[in-house]
């Protein structure tokens, strides 16, 4: 059991590279990128400047492109567009150096080493001596080899000119767990993340809980009513919540209680009222206020889950009633309470304790849906939003946190498989 | 239990018929299924008719002895009928002009004279009206009738959910069978393939692709298949596999079948029932996502009737509650048809007989 588990978890590594590499290349090959976008608003700037200022020639003159070679140079080094995707991906994981600080240098033809700029270190400006050796450049700093500068050349002239770069590596990424800074927030992805994914959890917390306590025990007793009058209304709900998604219900409780055009009960959207309100409650108020905005999401959360849990609780305990082992128990004299409550509903919740892997990811990654609609900056919506940004720091963060909470979920869903149903046995 | 119970047959002739006949005559005693199903089927057949009962184009315009016939043959300019209206006729003023006027010329308009196209920029047309007799379900922030909309996006949905479902069903059935058919390394590939690929969430690479190329309604089809085959592929898989190491088989083989014949006469026909069990979930499904879809603005291109887009603006003009409660309640109906049809379905394919024994 003990190797089948740990097999399961080394079998996560190629899963993981694997589905990270794919979004990875989309997002790299995908025209309209962060790069593109970002000469676009400078080009953008540049022209409604050249448009005030009487259009001087020289910005224009570029062909169309106003931004000069190095800012565009500039530009890629920062989104790592001047590295082939590979060296991107295992730059982002975190297992090859990243170029941070680079600083050209020139070196006119004939001349072995050049002095170069590094920046300043202890309030003087740091200068360090790049060395050529035939093709290859090192970085002598105060008399001795750099540990960390290096040196490379970019582009050689016609005329033997070299322009170099002088830059320190560092290694960090995805593996040592830097997710980088969001392009739009322009913050580290774990800080702009943290906030919204404990709004998320609270959501899905709430939601699952609820979901749970409602459709267990309303299982149970569908079965145990099976055909009477109860079980047929409770079938027809069942149907109804089936029949529209969570967050489409979400949005005509809104339009019923949200005061638009009806009754006005609820607030119409945010996780709490609005900051100057929000800071002058007291604790109690405080928690009346979350509770006011939260019921709505909440139920449109956990209406979603509503009709699955019910019918799989429902026909689970009726199949377990018509086994075998039922008519022995009940042969051997045992009440019927006996029977059901401790026979027949232990071996029902086990298609349900089986999907608490799955559940696990839905109440992490939130819900675009239900975020959107009730207008929550939970983690969901900040993954969608990232899309429409092009931010791909967030983006791909998103994508790593969902990826690994589902295939941990996977693993967890076969520990608890194996845990509440002694006779299965993982090899 | 089914074995300790003997089935009364009252009708003889009923031992005789295939397997599918007595299927289907089962799913005709499930009354709320079969009737949800013919409900729905002649609703999505009269759906391809639409133009001839919503439209705002005339069925038959008579002018100056010449007939025509905009509903079919499409754009005629405003002048062609001596009206002067910026673009196309309109057809609807052009009727009453005549009427009023009483001129030789008349028309036959549709029995509802509203197009899901036409907005605010067509005269007599007005944002935000509320239901009337006129506009049945009002209309939207840009004086689109919102029922004219409805109708022509339940087509577009249905149509979306049964080319993908019927793809998804080629592409699983022909994968999945053949993995669990032949396993060894061909099996193999593919699950680490299948587990990388339902590792992603799906609905956000669906969202990144699309932010990517602008689909229509073929390339989102596309889109959505090459996401989500996964499923079916390993229901079938798990099918194929089980299947195989049956005596039925074994026999077929030793008797000299050969590969392909054993996969589709003899197996396939015995792993069918879930799949076609599964089917109208697949549906509700494709039908759910459509919409999603379409609301996070990641479906089908803006002008396209949707139940999705209409969602969207509806909740971003929530005190016009026609504009929301109009494209879930389309939604719901059809769901709750396609619903009851899968009930039925099931019923009828994989009965389940829970006794009592008490």
């Amino acid at each position: 059991m003990t190797t089948y588990f740990l097999r399961r978890m080394l079998l996560m590594i190629p899963t993981f590279i694997g589905s990270t590499l794919i979004v990875f290349t989309i997002l790299q090959l995908a025209p309209g990128g962060p790069l593109e976008q970002t000469i676009q608003r400078i080009q953008m700037g540049a022209a409604a400047q050249g448009e005030t200022a009487g259009s001087t020639s020289d910005v224009m003159s570029g062909g169309g492109s106003v931004l000069p070679e190095s800012a565009l140079k500039e530009l890629k080094r920062f989104y790592g567009f001047d590295k082939p995707i590979w060296q991107r991906y295992l730059i982002w994981l975190g297992v090859y150096p990243r170029e941070v600080k680079h600083r050209d240098f020139t070196l006119v033809p004939g001349e072995t080493e050049v002095i170069a700029r590094a920046g300043k270190k202890d309030g003087q400006v740091w200068r360090v001596t790049v060395v050529r050796n035939g093709d290859e450049y090192s970085v002598i700093d105060e008399g001795t080899f750099s540990e960390v500068w290096r040196a490379k050349a970019e582009t050689v002239d016609a005329d033997g000119t070299v322009h170099g770069v002088i830059f320190q590596t560092e290694t960090s990424g995805i593996m040592t767990g830097n997710l980088g800074e969001s392009y739009t927030y322009q913050a580290p992805v774990t800080e702009v993340m943290k906030p919204r994914f404990k709004i998320s959890l609270f959501f899905g917390l709430t939601g699952m809980f609820l979901s749970y306590i409602v459709c267990i025990p309303l299982g149970i007793r569908k079965a145990l009513l099976h055909g009477s009058p109860f079980d047929f209304i409770s079938s027809v709900i069942i149907f109804v919540a089936y029949s529209i998604p969570g967050w489409a219900m979400g949005g005509v409780f809104l339009v019923l209680f949200g005061g638009g055009s009806f009754w006005n009960i609820f607030p119409l959207g945010g996780f709490h009222s609005p900051t100057e309100i929000w800071e002058a409650l007291s604790l109690w108020g405080k928690i009346l206020d979350q509770l006011h905005h939260a019921i709505l999401p909440i139920f449109a959360w956990s209406i979603g889950s509503f009709a699955g849990l019910t019918v799989l609780m429902k026909n689970g305990l009726l199949e377990n009633l018509s086994q075998d082992y039922i008519r022995t128990a009940f042969a051997k004299g045992l009440s019927e309470k006996r029977v059901v409550w401790v026979h027949a509903i232990r071996n029902s919740v086990i298609p349900i304790a089986s999907g608490i892997g799955g559940v696990i990811g839905v109440v992490i990654a939130g819900s675009y849906f239900i975020e959107k609609v009730f207008n929550i900056d939970g983690f969901g919506k900040l993954g969608y939003q990232a899309i429409l940004d092009r931010d791909y720091p967030i983006t791909l963060a998103f994508l790593v946190i969902v990826v690994v909470i589902r295939l941990v979920g996977n693993i967890i869903s076969d520990i608890a498989l194996a845990t509440v149903d002694p006779r299965i046995r993982f090899r | 239990m089914s074995i300790f119970r003997k089935k009364k047959i009252q009708d003889p002739r009923e031992i005789s018929l295939s397997i599918y006949k007595k299927r289907w005559l089962k799913f005709k005693t499930m009354k709320r299924g079969y009737y949800s199903f013919i409900i729905l089927i002649i609703l999505y057949a009269l759906s391809f008719a639409l133009p001839l009962f919503i439209n705002n184009r005339a069925l038959l315009v008579k002018y100056e002895g010449h007939y025509y016939f905009p509903a079919f043959a499409g754009y005629y300019p405003g002048e062609k009928f001596n009206q002067d209206v910026p673009g196309e006729a309109n057809y609807r003023l052009l009727s009453e002009q005549w009427e009023n006027s009483g001129s030789e010329n008349w028309l036959v308009m549709p029995p509802y004279p509203f197009g899901p196209f036409e907005d605010i920029t067509v005269k007599g047309n007005a944002m935000y009206e509320p239901p009337s007799r006129q506009h049945w379900l009002g209309t939207d922030d840009t004086g689109r009738d919102v029922f004219a909309r409805l109708c022509y996006a339940f087509n577009i949905s249905i149509s979306f959910a049964l080319i993908l479902a019927i793809l998804n069903y080629i592409i699983g059935i022909s994968i999945g069978g053949a993995m669990g058919y032949f396993g060894g390394k061909f099996d193999l590939i593919f699950q680490r393939f299948i587990e990388i690929w339902s590792s992603l969430p799906m609905l956000f690479v669906i969202i990144i692709i699309a932010s990517i190329i602008r689909p229509n309604f073929f390339i989102l089809i596309l889109i959505y298949t090459l996401v989500n085959w996964i499923g079916m592929t390993y229901l079938m898989r798990a099918e194929f596999y089980r299947e195989k190491s049956k005596d039925y088989v074994a026999a077929a083989l030793s008797m000299g079948q050969s590969n392909l014949k054993v996969i589709f006469k003899h197996i396939l026909p015995n792993s069918l029932v879930p799949v076609i069990t599964y089917f109208p979930f697949a549906i509700v499904g494709y039908i759910s996502a459509l919409v999603g879809l379409d609301y996070l603005g990641f479906g089908l291109p803006p002008p396209t009737p949707s139940w999705g887009q209409m969602l969207d603006i509806g909740l971003q003009n929530m005190s016009k509650w026609w504009m929301v409660f109009s494209p879930v309640g389309a939604q719901f109906i059809t769901l709750l048809l396609v619903v009851f049809i899968g009930e039925g379905v099931r019923e009828a394919f994989d009965p389940k007989v829970y006794s009592r024994l008490r």
